[in-house]
């Protein structure tokens, strides 16, 4: 319901009127609606003064949605190419309606309409007749084609964070409103239930629309030019009680040939997000090839590629051991690590290593013990001597010269030589050197634990689990529909966390719809006090919601006001 | 009926992507030009008597779906043909569905009754491991079968996997 002083409230109510109104024109280079919307009043010092087109104007058509009327302009003044004051009437001109009475200031009237031309106003010279009209048609704010095309995405909101946050951050920054021109409650009482929100390719009042949904609220702009709602709830006061006929000029029940909804379906999202589990499942495999060379092998192991899998209840099994060789080498344990992998750990004894360590000295080492055979000799290699037939045992001996210039010369000298001692059966047996008996050894050990180097294989099998929102629903219908009777509007909305809320949303909105196509239309004298949204009751004691209101305002005549509504369903 | 309305419902008639969750193992079958292809049944939930999908097909770059357990939430999209296949899955479920019947007379109206439905698939716990073995019915079910019960927590039948 519109504020009104108490003064207007009184003219009304004596039914000793003298309408009067004004229409107030800006130029849209000088002042953008939003400072005229803000100011206090249309004569305000922070905005231009505006100009006063009232006396031009005539059939002057009234809506909560259009104002439209008659430019009587014989001079001229308001041509779109030519006249002074053109840019009055110019694409984006900013319009305001006032409405009051004559005993009244106009600091007491109220602002009916606020408004702006959207391209260029139709304007005729007719020679025969010599009339100079313009045809001016003036949009609310609720018409701007840009709040319901564009497409915005918001920035990110926390959870916990109220609704209303979200809904003023839209005006002030895809709107251009201020927080003076919002009605609408800083706080909504509704909280995001998600982690992240953002509103993401939805035109602002889309986007304030499912906002205000959550609430049963639906967005307009009032007659001043400011965002407010109408509260979809008819389980509210009313705005006024009409207490006899008097004033009621009309009462119609219009046609409405048309099916009703009759079923409201709301999905949201649940804020909390379930675990959704899978069945016992292999998660995930690893193998390992291992031995001597590696004191420890940790294996990762993931229940997906993308480490996102999330999987409880997991344990190992082993498909193929480490130990499955001819030595045991080691140990094989498994540990989850978290929710998105475990750990396969294989831990070689410590003895295999230095046991190969060891083998290998000695391999070497080994290698370094000479030969030893059982001959007296202690020439590794047993000499024979045969002198020539003939010599008796005699040698020659020859020096052989080392150097430039020394020349090989004979020296005296003797051999003896013990035949008894060297016997020629004694160096053509068989030798075994202990070096390599050792060596052996040595190997065998190495080759051991080489043999026992293998690839081991392991699976892990657990429980997957995945956490996912659930889209829950909450249907409100008429009771006893059938099937094929059922006329069904879906309401699809993430900002609501429960179904708690879903509900009252869906019977809310039911009993919206049910309402919407009992129209009726009342026509009574003017109230300037009535807006949309206001539910007003009638002598029969029945309620009608106002769903739009429209008059022709003529001087010195108090308007009849139509409204065009629907019955209030109650419980 | 607005012509909003009209609009509303032909968008919403035309629209090319839904949710649903797998309700049956997969399974092959052959399609019109005789290719075998993966497909399972999808209910697509919303509270509705019957609201399962039958044979869709799941699309041919997405052979891991078919590795997907029953009750696993899944995206269909429109083929060309005006069928719907299994593109992937889905971070969404299917739940419960919270009915509320109104009845209206002249100008009042009233909440007559309301109730949940709409299944709830996960595995059957221990306790209930325990109870459902022979000689109750089941026999011996393995750690990790999955049941399906109904919002109440009753359990409606034993989920094939």
């Amino acid at each position: 319901m519109r504020y009104i002083s108490a003064s207007l409230q009184d003219v009304l109510d004596s039914r000793r009127r003298r309408p009067a109104y004004k229409i107030y024109a800006w130029d849209p280079g000088t002042v953008t609606i939003s400072q005229i919307a803000s100011a206090t009043s249309n004569l305000n010092s922070s905005i231009p003064m505006p100009m006063d087109i009232t006396p031009y104007a005539s059939e002057i058509s009234w809506s909560d949605k259009q104002l439209s009327f008659t430019m009587v302009d014989p001079r001229n003044l308001f041509h779109p190419d030519t006249g002074a004051y053109r840019n009055y009437l110019g694409d984006g001109a900013i319009l305001r309606l006032v409405e009051g009475d004559e005993v009244l200031a106009e600091t007491d009237w109220v602002t009916s309409f606020t408004g702006q031309i959207h391209g260029q106003v139709g304007w005729k010279k007719a020679r025969n007749t010599g009339n100079i009209t313009a045809k001016v048609s003036v949009f609310g704010r609720g018409e701007t084609q840009a709040y319901k095309r564009r497409k915005i995405t918001t920035r990110e909101y926390t959870v916990g964070t109220d609704l209303g946050i979200a809904l003023y951050d839209i005006c002030e920054t895809f709107m251009g409103l201020t927080q003076a021109e919002v009605r609408i409650p800083f706080t909504l009482g509704r909280q995001f239930k998600h982690k992240v929100n953002q509103l993401s390719q939805v035109s602002p009042w889309e986007g304030i629309s499912s906002l205000l949904e959550v609430v049963c609220y639906l967005p307009y702009f009032d007659g001043e030019g400011k965002l407010t709602y109408v509260n979809k709830s008819l389980q509210r006061p009313m705005a006024k009680v009409l207490a006899d006929y008097v004033r009621c000029v009309e009462l119609e029940v219009p046609e409405n040939s048309q099916d009703g909804i009759n079923k409201v379906k709301v999905v949201f999202l649940d804020a909390a997000l379930s675990r959704v589990d899978g069945p016992y499942q292999k998660l995930g495999d690893a193998q390992v090839t291992t031995g001597f060379f590696s004191m420890h092998e940790r294996l990762e192991c993931w229940w997906s590629e993308d480490h996102k899998q999330r999987a409880d209840g997991t344990s190992m099994q082993v498909i193929k051991s480490v130990n499955s060789g001819l030595l045991p080498v080691g140990d094989e344990s498994y540990e989850q690590k978290d929710e998105f992998h475990g750990e396969i750990e294989v831990a070689i004894s410590v003895w295999v290593p230095i046991l190969a360590t060891v083998m290998a000295m000695a391999y070497v080492a080994a290698a370094l013990i000479p030969d030893n055979t059982d001959s007296t000799s202690t020439q590794t290699m047993p000499v024979v001597l045969t002198g020539p037939e003939g010599t008796q045992g005699g040698f020659n001996l020859m020096a052989i010269g080392i150097g430039v210039g020394v020349e090989t010369a004979e020296v005296v000298g003797e051999i003896h030589l013990n035949p008894g001692a060297v016997q020629s059966a004694e160096v053509v047996g068989f030798t075994i050197p202990w070096g390599r008996v050792i060596q052996a050894a040595a190997m065998l050990g190495i080759m051991l634990i080489m043999m026992s180097i293998g690839s081991a294989q392991y699976e892990v099998w657990g429980t997957p689990y995945d956490y996912a929102y659930l889209e829950k629903m909450s249907i409100a219908m008429e009771d006893g529909l059938d099937y094929w009777r059922e006329n069904e509007k879906e309401i699809k909305n993430d900002f609501v966390g429960t179904h708690d809320q879903a509900d009252t949303i869906a019977v809310t909105e039911l009993v919206w719809e049910k309402s919407q196509v009992r129209t009726r239309r009342i026509v009574i004298e003017d109230d300037p006090s009535l807006e949309v949204g206001d539910i007003i009751g009638i002598p029969d004691g029945r309620k009608i919601l106002i769903n739009g209101l429209s008059k022709k305002i003529k001087r010195g005549e108090v308007p009849s006001l139509v409204i065009d509504g629907c019955k209030v369903l109650t419980p | 009926m607005s012509i909003r309305k009209i609009i509303d419902w032909a968008i919403q008639d035309q629209r090319s992507e839904m949710k649903g969750n797998i309700a049956s193992p997969f399974y092959q079958y052959q399609d019109a030009v005789g290719s075998w292809v993966w497909a399972c049944d999808v209910d697509l939930g919303g509270g509705e008597e019957n609201s399962v999908l039958r044979s869709v097909p799941v699309a041919s770059n997405n052979r891991d779906v078919v590795y997907a357990e029953q009750g696993k939430g899944v995206t269909l999209s429109r083929m060309g043909s005006g069928k719907w296949a299994i593109t992937g899955l889905s971070k969404t479920l299917n739940s419960t569905v919270h009915m509320i019947f109104v009845s209206f007379v002249d100008d009042i109206f009233q909440i007559i009754s309301s109730r949940m439905v709409g299944d709830i698939i996960r595995p059957l716990s221990y306790g209930e491991l325990g109870t459902l073995v022979a000689p109750y019915g089941y026999g011996v079910l393995p750690y990790g079968m999955q049941g399906k019960f109904d919002p109440d927590g009753n359990l409606i039948e034993i989920v094939e996997s």
